[in-house]
C-alpha cells in the first residue's frame, strides 16, 4: 500500500480526475459568478460592465440587509432546535424509552422523508385561520385561549417563528438518529463507571456523554448549518417569503434579483456573499472542534 | 521529474478550467450582441421575403414548410391552451406542411424561462408573456416582432378589436402592438345578492361613499363585507389601485412611474390608508394574508363574504355549478365606484388583456405571417363558440349556450368607454415585488401607509441604480 501511495504518478492518477471534476462542478461556477458580479443587467438584456458598483450597492440595499437578518435569525434558532432537540430525542431513545423504541424512532424520523412542499401545505393547514380555523387555532380556541388565535403565517411578527417550528419538526429526526448512533457507540462500562462514581443524570451528561459526543454534535451542527443557510424551498412552500419580506431568505432574494428583476450581475454578488457566509459559518463551527485537542 | 509531471498536469487542469471560463465569457458577450444582429438579419429576411412574396397575403395559403415552436402556460386541455391548439390543428388542415411543438411552462416560471431563452438567443416562434413593463424590456432589446406592422402587411388589422389594440399600445407605451391579446377583461366587484338583501342594501353602489356605507351596513349585519386573496398579493393591490385611480385619475400610476409625481404623494398614501382602514375595521375577516384568490372566490360563492374584487374571468368559476353555491343569478357585478366623476368617469373600467402572445423577431418569416393571419382571423370565433369568451378579436359566431354570467361580462365590456390599468402595470419587477410583498404588511397593520408607499418609492430608486 505504502509503495502505491508513495508513487507520485499513482497519486496524480487518483487525484487529477477528481480535481478536474471538482473544478468544473464547484470552482468554475464560483469563478463564473465572480466574473458576472462585475456586470449589470442580464445576459442578452442590458448586459454592461459596471465595475464594483454591485458590491457598493450591496450594503446599502435594505432588502439585502433584511434578508440577511432573516437568514441569521433562522439559522440560529433552527440549528439550536434541530441539534438540541435531536440530542434530547437521542437521550430519550437511549435512557428513557424501554418499549416501542422502534415505533417512536420511526415516527420521529418520518418527517425527514416527507417532501418539503407537502410539509409546507400541511403546516399551512395547521396554521390556518380563514375560512376555517386550522389545528392550532382550533386547539387554542377549544382550551379557552381564544385571545391567542391569530393568523400565524399571515403577520410578520409570527411568520418566521412558524416557519422555524416547521423546519425544526422536519429536521429533528435526522439529527436524533445520528446522535443516537453516536450514543450507542459509547461503551456501557464508561457510563456504568460514571454511575458508580456517583454521577447524577446531569453530571453524567456534562462530564461523560457530552465530551464523547462532541465530534458528532459538531458534525450535526455543520449539517444543520449548511441546511439552514440555504433556506429556500420550505419558506417558499409555507409563506412564499411573506408577509412582506418577513421570511425572505438570502437565497430567495438572490433568485428574485437574478431571475425576476433580471439583474444577474447583482444576483451573483449575493450568491458570492452566501458562499462566503457558508465558509465563515463552517469555520466558526469547526473552531469548537479544535478546542478539544487542547485537552 | 515526477514532481514536474504532477505540476504540469495540475497546471493544465487549472488552465483548462480558466479557459473554459473564458469560453463562457465569450458566449455571454456574443449573446448580448446577438439581438442587434438578429434584428438586422430578421429585417434583411423580411426584406427578402417581401420581395419574393410580393407582399400578397390575400390569396390561398402557399403551404410553406414550418416547424413552429410555441411556449405556453396553459395545458392543452385548459383555458387558452385549448384555443391555441385548436387553431394550430385546424391550420394544419389548411397547411399540411405546418408542424408545431407545444411546450408548457408554469406561469410562475414564465419570466425566468423567457429571460434564459433571451440570453441564449433562442426565443420560441410564439410565446406567452406578460403585458406592461415585462414586454417593454423585450421590445427595447429588439427581441419581439412588430405585430402591428405585420397585421397591416397581411391585411388582418381589423380582426383585432380597436379596444384591445389601444389597451396593448398603452401597456407597452408604443404606437404599434408587439403582442397579440388573449383576453379582454374588465375588473370590478362581484357581490353576493342574497347577503346584500340580508343587510338591507337595495342596489349596487355607484359612488365611493355609497360603497363605504354598504360595507358598514354589511359589517353591522354580522356579514364579512369583503373577501380578498391577499395571499396572492395582487388581489390586495388591486383595491389600492381602485381608490388611487378613482381619486387621482387614470394616469396616476403612470405619472408616478415616470417620476412626474412621487409614490409618496398624499393621494397615493391616502389610497393605501383606505385599505388599511378597512383591514382595521375587520372588513376582510381574520388572517386576510393567508387567504388565496381561490378561497376568497369560494367565500363569495358560499355566502361567507359579500363582495370580492376580481376580473371578468371569474365568470368561469361562477359558471361551475358545483362550486357556485349562490346559483345562476346569485352573484352580481358592479364597476369600481366613483370618487369624483370629473377625475375618473363611471364608464371607465379597469381592463386588461390577460397574458399575451409574442413572436420572436429572429424567427419570424413568411410562414409565420401566414399562420398569424389564420390565427387572428379565427381566434375570435373559436373562443366564442367553444368557451363563450371574448379574447380581443372580432367574432361573428354566437355561443350556443351562453350562461347568464358570460352575458353579464359581455354587457359590462360593452359599457366600457375608457380603460385604466392595474396597480403594477407600469412598474418594473422590483417595484411590483415591493408593492405586492408589502401590501401584506399594510393589511396586517405592521406597516403604515406612508411606509408602504415609501417602500415602493425606495424600490423605484433602487431600480434606477
Amino acid at each position: 500500500m505504502k509503495r502505491v501511495l508513495g508513487n507520485k504518478g499513482a497519486v496524480t492518477l487518483f487525484v487529477v480526475p477528481a480535481l478536474f471534476l471538482y473544478s468544473i462542478i464547484v470552482v468554475l461556477p464560483v469563478l463564473w459568478s465572480f466574473y458576472y458580479s462585475f456586470f449589470s443587467g442580464s445576459p442578452g438584456l442590458k448586459w454592461e460592465f459596471s465595475g464594483i458598483n454591485n458590491y457598493i450597492k450591496l450594503f446599502s440595499d435594505k432588502n439585502f440587509l433584511n434578508s440577511l437578518l432573516v437568514n441569521l435569525k433562522y439559522i440560529g434558532i433552527v440549528m439550536i432546535g434541530q441539534v438540541g432537540g435531536g440530542l434530547l430525542m437521542a437521550l430519550m431513545f437511549k435512557f428513557w424509552l424501554k418499549k416501542f423504541k422502534n415505533v417512536v424512532r420511526t415516527i420521529v424520523f418520518f418527517p425527514v422523508v416527507l417532501p418539503t412542499v407537502a410539509v409546507g401545505q400541511l403546516f399551512a393547514k395547521i396554521y390556518e385561520i380563514q375560512p376555517n380555523y386550522g389545528l392550532l387555532n382550533s386547539l387554542l380556541s377549544a382550551i379557552g385561549l381564544s385571545s391567542l388565535v391569530q393568523p400565524w403565517i399571515g403577520q410578520a411578527s409570527t411568520a418566521l417563528g412558524a416557519l422555524e417550528v416547521m423546519d425544526i419538526w422536519t429536521g429533528i429526526g435526522f439529527h436524533s438518529i445520528i446522535l443516537y448512533g453516536a450514543l450507542l457507540d459509547i461503551p456501557d462500562d464508561v457510563i456504568e463507571a460514571g454511575r458508580i462514581d456517583g454521577c447524577n443524570g446531569w453530571n453524567l451528561f456534562k462530564y461523560i456523554l457530552a465530551p464523547l459526543l462532541r465530534p458528532m454534535i459538531i458534525t450535526c451542527l455543520v449539517f444543520s448549518f449548511s441546511g439552514t443557510v440555504k433556506l429556500f424551498e420550505s419558506a417558499l412552500a409555507l409563506t412564499n417569503g411573506g408577509p412582506g419580506n418577513a421570511t425572505r431568505s438570502l437565497s430567495m432574494y438572490m433568485y428574485s434579483v437574478a431571475f425576476t428583476y433580471n439583474k444577474v450581475g447583482y444576483g451573483s454578488v449575493i450568491a458570492i456573499f452566501i458562499f462566503l457566509l457558508c465558509i465563515t459559518g463552517s469555520r466558526i463551527i469547526n473552531l469548537f472542534d479544535k478546542k478539544e485537542s487542547y485537552y | 521529474m515526477r514532481k514536474k509531471i504532477l505540476a504540469t498536469l495540475l497546471s493544465t487542469a487549472m488552465v483548462l478550467g480558466v479557459l473554459s471560463g473564458c469560453a463562457g465569457t465569450t458566449t455571454g458577450t456574443t449573446a448580448s450582441e446577438a439581438p442587434a444582429e438578429a434584428k438586422e438579419e430578421a429585417a434583411a429576411d423580411t426584406a427578402t421575403d417581401a420581395a419574393a412574396s410580393t407582399s400578397d397575403f390575400s390569396g390561398e395559403d402557399p403551404q410553406l414548410e414550418k416547424e413552429f415552436h410555441i411556449l405556453s402556460i396553459w395545458a392543452e386541455d385548459n383555458d387558452n391552451g385549448v384555443l391555441i391548439n385548436s387553431i394550430c390543428k385546424s391550420y394544419q388542415e389548411v397547411n399540411p406542411n405546418f408542424k408545431y411543438e407545444y411546450e408548457l411552462v408554469s406561469s410562475d416560471d414564465l419570466r425566468q424561462k423567457v429571460a434564459t431563452l433571451v440570453a441564449s438567443n433562442d426565443l420560441p416562434d410564439m410565446f406567452v408573456y406578460e403585458s406592461g413593463k415585462p414586454i417593454v424590456d423585450l421590445i427595447e432589446a429588439g427581441q419581439v416582432a412588430d405585430i402591428g406592422a405585420m397585421l397591416s402587411e397581411i391585411g388582418s388589422t381589423d380582426y383585432v378589436t380597436p379596444s384591445a389594440t389601444s389597451l396593448l399600445e398603452t401597456l407597452s407605451g408604443t404606437d404599434t402592438i408587439y403582442d397579440l391579446p388573449l383576453g379582454l377583461n374588465v375588473e370590478g366587484f362581484w357581490y353576493n345578492k342574497a347577503l346584500f338583501e340580508e343587510a338591507g342594501i337595495e342596489k349596487a353602489p355607484e359612488t365611493w361613499d355609497e360603497f363605504e356605507e354598504d360595507l358598514q351596513k354589511l359589517s353591522d349585519a354580522g356579514i364579512q363585507p369583503l373577501s380578498c386573496g391577499a395571499a396572492d398579493k395582487w388581489g390586495a393591490t388591486r383595491l389600492i389601485n381602485a381608490y388611487t385611480v378613482r381619486s387621482l385619475g387614470a394616469d396616476a400610476m403612470k405619472n408616478a412611474a415616470e417620476g412626474t409625481t412621487s409614490y409618496t404623494d398624499e393621494g397615493y398614501v391616502k389610497a393605501a390608508a383606505k385599505i388599511q382602514e378597512w383591514a382595521n375595521k375587520g372588513y376582510f375577516g381574520e388572517g386576510v394574508n393567508t387567504v388565496d384568490m381561490n378561497t376568497a372566490g369560494s367565500m363569495l360563492m358560499t355566502g361567507k363574504a359579500a363582495i370580492f374584487y376580481n376580473g371578468s374571468w371569474f365568470a368561469s368559476n361562477l359558471n361551475d355549478t358545483t362550486a357556485n353555491a349562490a346559483g345562476e343569478d346569485g352573484i352580481g357585478f358592479f364597476n369600481i365606484p366613483v370618487v369624483d366623476p370629473s377625475v375618473s368617469a363611471a364608464d371607465a373600467y379597469s381592463m386588461n388583456c390577460g397574458n399575451i402572445l409574442c413572436l420572436s423577431q429572429a424567427k419570424t418569416d413568411e410562414a409565420t405571417k401566414w399562420f398569424v393571419k389564420y390565427f387572428v382571423e379565427h381566434l375570435g370565433d373559436v373562443a366564442m363558440e367553444t368557451q363563450g369568451s371574448i379574447k380581443g378579436y372580432t367574432y361573428s359566431a354566437q355561443a350556443s349556450d351562453m350562461s347568464g354570467y358570460t352575458q353579464l361580462v359581455l354587457d359590462e365590456i360593452g359599457k366600457a368607454q375608457s380603460a385604466f390599468t392595474w396597480y403594477e402595470a407600469t412598474m418594473g419587477s422590483e417595484l411590483s415585488d415591493a408593492a405586492q410583498n408589502n401590501v401584506q404588511m399594510l393589511l396586517s397593520g405592521e406597516m403604515t401607509p406612508e411606509d408602504y408607499m415609501q417602500s415602493i418609492q425606495d424600490a423605484a430608486d433602487m431600480a434606477a441604480n
